[in-house]
């Protein structure tokens, strides 16, 4: 009804008091050909839809589709979600398993087909509508409690004012009224206005804060209105703790604890010394080396840098650390490494040297690793520059295998021990690789065949001459920075 | 125009040929009109201001306790290993319970054509909203991390990079409950339309014309709108009917696709369906009576309603009593030695006393209702309907709490003990259940005046015919 004419008459209504005069009064408008008609009820009336005329909705078509939409939906998602963009191995099932996929199917299929049901049938009524001619008679408030209405538009090819009034009047229709536009304002009132635009302001708030942090940034640490698991109480390493006697949060072996693949292997493979010939000459120091290895909880008297295995308190552990190889060293090293030495064992040792030795002593085992090259270069006070190892007090003759072994095990100075990182054999492996470096940078040259002696003096002129070259370079940058530090 | 029924006259009584009448005394489509929305219209008694506070406030207690343990944690309850799922899974399963009498009533015993509905669903229906507010509740904040409980949902995460696993019972609960709740307060919204419009027609408040005039969206009783609004009405109870089966199995599903010993067994669903409807059907009586004498309904929920309801308690007490035979028979049949503990440690171990007071409430005091008597009285109702919940709540507590506590694994073995937050949620979720309701006696029409009008006219329509 959109018409702008003033009191525009719509149709023409007219109230019954009981079901049967409106059904009667329905069959006869129906008889007398109108169309365009409607009766207003209180409650569904049983068989106005013949009386009237009323062809029956296509309603339940929606609501088929809907449901269909809704099980094809609900497959889909879950074949999709479950077996091609994330499948999930559930109790041997296969990815597609539609038994365990029916009860979903089954609820959105329902869901799916009530919302049809549900909106399809306010969009069939054209509702929600809250303006309506017909309420403007104050009568028709009664058609929700116990009057009836039929109504005749005047649309209707056959309408007629005097004829539609004479046919309510013999059908015993009361108050026969025309319904007239309503002229009451159509404005919604201000306070409405107030109360939702506030609501909207306050819902875009949040909206507008989320969006404030997700473009802007920030140096504060983020904002947690739920804690989650982000903060664990779990002590961090070198952390103190009053739970435990001694004061410390992280906790040694347990005593009699043996490293995995450590099993039955024997003192000199672990600790790189003839323990035979060291209970010889020195039968309480071997007795504590043995209970070092057995009981990790007991503090052992520290004893220069043979002592074994991150055993007593750190301090003391790094004090005699970093001790120097006393001069009279006496402790009975294995001379030889206890593994056969083939390209295998050097492959591997070459692998464990990159990973943990390089860093530090170069990948040439020059003493001029990355770290070393760093803190230099940031000249670090307490740094104490990694030995070279093709020092001659370094060669076998001089630090047999077995020392070497328990350096790398027990560390010395500022190195640290690699025992709980790298496995005995590993650690024998990288002695093995240690000792071909050595070899491969002060062996002469008469060790080489002849006709390739040539090709690697050559080669060797050449890198001399680069690191010449290199060294230049440095030296020039270091004056450099040196004349900008004097300025 | 009116048709008299005398006020006294025994509807319970069966006269063959004739229908009993369902809406009694010298009523007329108005009278019923009146009786409904002075409900709503007067102003409220002094029963109903003191129950609202009360049940405010436990509501508030309840929402305190939630904030606690969302604070400290899920160790506030009583939940501890083996027995995680504690009173908030017996709490959920026992609301969700609860709303299935609604949907029965308001979808099974619409399709099955049993007039008798018409004056007791739209309260019913209500419940079953209600319940399923306060079963909602357990699961949401029983996960946890509630503020992580949309994590169930299939949406595409940009921070987990995964999807909810489709083959788990307990994700098939989140739909199924979730679908229900929304299918339910459909179903209860659309039905209540043409009683909104009712309301707004009578009000003189310009504000309240208009929020129930918003309300009812326009309604003006066309019979095209009426045509459509039943068969969307049919539609929707043929979809509730079977979506309120599905849905306690689904629940039960929580159980029985486990494999831990008493829940592991097809005979879950169908007892857990008909437990549902009991339990469900045992709390409308313990509202409905009551409200019917508070509210002055007692010409349109007559004691022929009563009766029937009454019925249905037996039958499904029964059932449910069977259950809880059979149960033991194949514990005992099937041989397998867990099964065989799980049942006697259920009735002999030191849950005994749950599980007989589960049995006499249950399978006992419904069996009163043989007698007519018990059927009529509304006291006598109202007390055996109270037992039923007991017991109904008692039973899932039987469930949930015998069979985790002794599993496989008796080294793990351990007693519930429930603490004071158990007891507080508890009793709040009945102040949560009960404040809505409240509100909705209040503010919504608590009878479908539409339908009891159609039927009062199906009435007049047989005392006509008779006539002839």
């Amino acid at each position: 009804m959109s018409e702008n004419q003033e009191k525009k008459v719509h149709g023409i209504v007219a109230e019954y008091e009981s079901v049967d005069s409106l059904l009667d009064a329905c069959r006869r408008v129906r008889d007398a050909g109108y169309k365009k008609t409607d009766a207003y009820t209180p409650f569904p009336v049983h068989g106005i839809d013949k009386a009237l005329g009323i062809k029956p909705t296509h309603l339940p078509w929606i609501v088929l589709v809907c449901g269909l939409t809704g099980t094809a939906t609900a497959l889909l998602m879950q074949i999709w979600m479950n077996a091609i963009d994330y499948p999930y191995i559930i109790s041997g099932k296969p990815f597609i398993s539609l038994p365990a996929f029916i009860p979903v199917a089954f609820e959105l299929t329902v869901l799916f087909a009530s919302f049809g049901a549900f909106f399809g049938m306010w969009a069939l009524n054209g509702l929600p509508r809250f303006s309506n001619p017909m309420f403007t008679d104050p009568r028709f408030d009664r058609v929700t409690d116990d009057r009836f209405f039929l109504y005749v538009d005047s649309k209707d090819p056959r309408f007629d004012e005097g004829s539609v009034q004479q046919l309510f009047n013999e059908t015993g229709g009361q108050h026969i009224q025309s319904v007239i536009d309503d002229d009451s304002s159509s404005k919604i009132p201000k306070p409405i206005f107030a109360i939702w635009g506030l609501i909207v302001a306050f819902s875009v708030i949040p909206l507008l804060i989320v969006l404030k942090m997700r473009v802007t940034n920030s140096s504060s640490p983020r904002f947690h209105v739920f804690y989650d698991m982000d903060f664990s109480p779990a002590k961090d390493a070198q952390q103190g703790s009053t739970l435990f006697a001694d004061g410390r949060a992280m906790r040694p072996d347990v005593p009699g604890t043996v490293a995995r693949g450590e099993v039955g292997q024997d003192m000199n493979f672990l600790t790189g010394i003839d323990m035979e010939e060291l209970d010889r000459v020195d039968s309480p120091r071997a007795e504590r080396l043995v209970n070092t290895h057995l009981n990790p909880l007991v503090p052992q008297d520290p004893d220069g840098n043979d002592d074994d295995e991150a055993t007593s308190p750190e301090v003391s552990a790094q004090a005699e650390a970093a001790q120097e190889p006393s001069v009279m060293d006496t402790t009975p090293w294995l001379k030889e490494n206890p593994l056969d030495v083939d390209r295998e064992l050097l492959a591997l040792g070459q692998q464990y040297f990159g990973i943990y030795c390089s860093v530090c002593h170069g990948l040439n085992g020059g003493g001029n690793g990355l770290v070393n090259r760093r803190a230099r270069k940031i000249l670090a006070q307490s740094w104490i520059p990694p030995s070279s190892l093709h020092q001659e007090s370094l060669y076998e003759d001089k630090y047999p295998d077995g020392k070497l072994f328990n350096t790398i095990s027990n560390g010395i100075r500022k190195m640290p021990g690699y025992a709980s990182q790298i496995k005995a054999r590993d650690r024998w492996a990288i002695v093995a690789y240690v000792r071909a470096l050595q070899m491969s940078q002060n062996a002469s040259i008469d060790l080489v065949p002849q006709d390739r002696r040539e090709e690697i003096l050559e080669r060797q002129r050449e890198v001399e001459q680069k690191l010449e070259e290199q060294a230049e370079a440095e030296r020039k940058a270091e004056e450099e920075r040196a004349k900008r530090a004097g300025k | 125009m009116s048709l008299a029924i005398p006020n006294g006259l025994d509807n319970t009584v069966e006269q063959p040929g004739q229908r009993a009448p369902l809406v009694l005394g010298d009523t007329t489509y108005h009278d019923i009109t009146e009786t409904v929305c002075q409900v709503a219209e007067r102003r409220p008694s002094t029963g109903w201001v003191i129950g609202f506070l009360i049940s405010f406030a436990l509501l508030q207690w309840l929402t305190i306790c939630i904030l606690y343990l969302f604070y400290v944690g899920v160790g506030v309850w009583g939940n501890r290993s083996p027995i995680f799922w504690g009173w908030p899974i017996v709490n959920f399963v026992f609301w969700v319970g609860i709303g299935h009498a609604g949907t029965l009533i308001s979808a099974i015993l619409f399709l099955f054509r049993q007039e008798w509905r018409t004056s007791i669903n739209r309260a019913a229906e209500a419940m079953t909203i209600f319940a399923v507010v306060c079963a909602g509740t357990f699961p949401g904040i029983h996960v946890g991390r509630a503020w992580l409980a949309y994590w169930l949902a299939p949406y595409p995460s940009l921070n987990l990079w995964m999807w909810p696993q489709f083959r788990s019972p307990l994700l098939w609960d989140v739909f199924a409950v979730s679908t229900y709740g929304t299918v339910s307060l459909l179903f209860w919204y659309m039905g209540m339309v043409p009683d909104l419009a009712t309301f707004r027609d009578r009000s003189k408040n310009k504000w309240r014309r208009m929020a129930y005039g918003i309300l009812s969206l326009g309604w003006s009783g066309s019979s095209r709108h009426w045509m459509r609004y039943e068969k969307a009405y049919a539609l929707l109870a043929a979809f509730a009917a079977p979506l309120v089966l599905s849905v306690h199995t689904i629940v039960s599903f929580d159980f029985a696709v486990s494999q831990v010993p008493g829940w592991h067994t097809t005979i879950f669903p169908p007892y857990f369906v008909a437990g549902a409807i009991f339990s469900g059907f045992a709390m409308v009586l313990t509202l409905m009576v009551p409200a019917r004498s508070m509210l002055g309904l007692e010409k349109l929920i007559t004691i022929r309603h009563l009766d029937n309801m009454c019925k249905i308690i037996l039958a499904t007490g029964s059932i449910v009593g069977l259950a809880y035979g059979t149960e033991f028979f194949i514990a005992w049949y099937g041989q397998v030695q867990e099964e065989k503990f799980a049942f006697t440690n259920r009735a002999f171990g030191p849950y005994w006393w749950a599980y007989w007071t589960m049995v006499t409430c249950n399978v006992i005091s419904p069996q009163l209702f043989w007698i007519k008597k018990f059927r009529t009285t509304p006291w006598i109702i109202v007390v055996i309907s109270i037992f039923v919940n007991i017991g109904m709540w008692f039973e899932r507590f039987v469930i949930v709490v015998t069979s985790l506590s002794r599993d496989y694994l008796p080294s793990a073995w351990a007693y519930f003990t429930p603490t004071w937050v158990d007891w507080s949620m508890l009793i709040g979720s009945f102040g949560l259940f009960f404040t809505l309701f409240l509100l909705f006696c209040r503010l919504m029409p608590v009878i479908n005046m539409a339908e009891t009008k159609a039927t009062l006219a199906k009435q007049y329509h047989m005392a006509h015919a008779d006539d002839h």
